[in-house]
């Protein structure tokens, strides 16, 4: 899998990780995330049980596996967590942050090791060393307990599955021609997303944060002046309808 | 249970099954000795001979609806275990790819730890497989075993049944009749389940 660092300081790392060569066509290609600090990790939306063999292997060649001390799950979907199974095997000892609606339904995923921490509607902040990040809600945006994770010294917005793109596995891992790229948002958002309240009032605080990058979990990074602009389409464009399916 | 065979779950949980139908067989029996024990009073001293084979027929049904009740448990929890047993056997499987995968990365040696543990769940899980099957097994021989005895209380029926006078005869025919078929049923899933078991003893 590829796997790109895309923020270093002196207190702590993001890689993306994806474009995976193995996986099947069949299922749709996603972006994990993995900030990394001196003694502990978060991985956030570790995918599918189809990608954990390759997951695992990639995480090996950043860090020790007991240094993966966090995952994060920003909603239920299985492209984002039907995997938790076998990392329960892997991280008996590790804590899973999930929105709390979705604890009984993920734990169908098989959990009997690791621990369920619930996000609470309003997000909370998750201390990792020396860094803080924040369980930033975007509920509806689709799922209806659904959060990203923001790192405001990294200035890095982890948005799930806002902003996210479908295309091919050999994609770049950032927006070059955000024009371009809108035909490969576009039907993603107005059929995934419900709520047309919801994504204004989530685009009304995501505008107050200091976002360098923009990272969604399908898709290509926005960074710099393309976050404004996907902010821009995306509280202009109309969500919850049934087109292009 | 091999690796990649991985149909015992499904297997075991088909087994759960028929033990249930078996059950709910066994209790229309139990429904047999109480309307057997009705017509027996109602035809008096006819039927004197037939009264005692009511409570045959009576423990009969008790004994087989509690032996498919525990064997319709047995097989559930064997089919769990089989189901856990598969998540570990998935996990092995993927540690091992990344085994193969990860084998020039420092931090490879930092798997080994979780490997061993997963290892080990898997043979717990392997020997509880084992333990669940042979009780099956043997829980299956007793009933039927118990079941041999129907065929001699549906033939006594019968005897009695002739004693009975006109009026009782056919009713109490009947009962004979109903014993017959439930315990031919029971034998007929037992034999069923025997074979799904010999079947999961082979992988």
């Amino acid at each position: 899998m590829q796997t790109s660092k895309i923020f270093e300081s002196s207190t702590h790392q993001w890689y993306v990780i994806g474009r995976d060569p193995d996986k099947p066509d069949s299922i749709i290609d996603t972006n994990q995330y993995i900030v990394v600090t001196k003694n502990n990790s978060l991985l956030m939306d570790p995918g599918g049980i189809e990608l954990f063999s390759a997951m695992l292997a990639t995480v090996i060649k950043l860090i020790p596996i007991e240094k993966l001390t966090h995952i994060f799950a920003s909603h239920q979907d299985p492209d984002i967590i039907s995997s938790l199974g076998l990392w329960d095997q892997a991280l008996p000892d590790a804590t899973l942050h999930s929105p709390w609606i979705w604890e009984g339904f993920i734990r169908h995923f098989g959990m009997e090791n690791i621990t369920y921490d619930p996000i609470p509607d309003q997000g909370s902040e998750l201390r990792l060393d020396h860094v803080n990040l924040q369980f930033f809600p975007a509920h509806y945006l689709h799922s209806s307990g659904n959060f990203n994770v923001y790192d405001a010294e990294a200035k890095i917005l982890m948005s799930g599955d806002i902003g996210a793109a479908l295309e091919t596995n050999d994609a770049p891992m950032f927006v070059d021609n955000f024009d371009e790229h809108i035909p490969k948002m576009k039907m993603f958002h107005q059929r995934w997303m419900p709520s047309n309240e919801a994504k204004n009032d989530w685009v009304n605080r995501a505008r107050a944060l200091d976002i360098e990058m923009m990272c969604p979990q399908h898709g290509r990074i926005f960074k710099g002046d393309n976050v404004k602009r996907f902010l821009d389409w995306f509280e202009a464009l109309p969500v919850g309808i049934l087109q292009n399916s | 249970m091999s690796e990649h065979n991985y149909n015992f779950f499904v297997i075991a949980a088909v087994i759960a099954a028929k033990l249930d139908k078996a059950t709910k067989i066994a209790r229309r029996l139990s429904l047999t000795a109480s309307n057997a024990r009705a017509i027996a009073l109602r035809a008096g001293e006819g039927a004197a001979g037939f009264r005692p084979l009511t409570d045959y027929i009576d423990r009969l049904a008790n004994v087989t609806v509690s032996s498919s009740l525990a064997i319709n448990s047995l097989a559930a929890n064997l089919s769990k275990t089989a189901a856990n047993k598969f998540r570990a056997d998935g996990a092995i499987y993927r540690f091992k790819d990344v085994y193969k995968k990860a084998q020039q990365y420092p931090n490879i040696s930092s798997l080994n730890k979780s490997y061993a543990r997963t290892q080990e769940i898997q043979i717990s899980l392997l020997d509880s497989y084992k333990r669940q099957l042979r009780q099956l097994t043997m829980e299956l021989d007793t009933l039927e075993d118990e079941l041999r005895t129907a065929v001699i209380l549906a033939t006594l029926s019968r005897v009695e049944a002739s004693q009975a006078g006109a009026l009782y005869e056919e009713a109490l025919n009947n009962v004979a009749d109903n014993v017959e078929s439930a315990a031919s049923l029971i034998k007929s899933h037992i034999r069923d389940s025997k074979q799904l078991v010999s079947s999961l003893r082979q992988e």
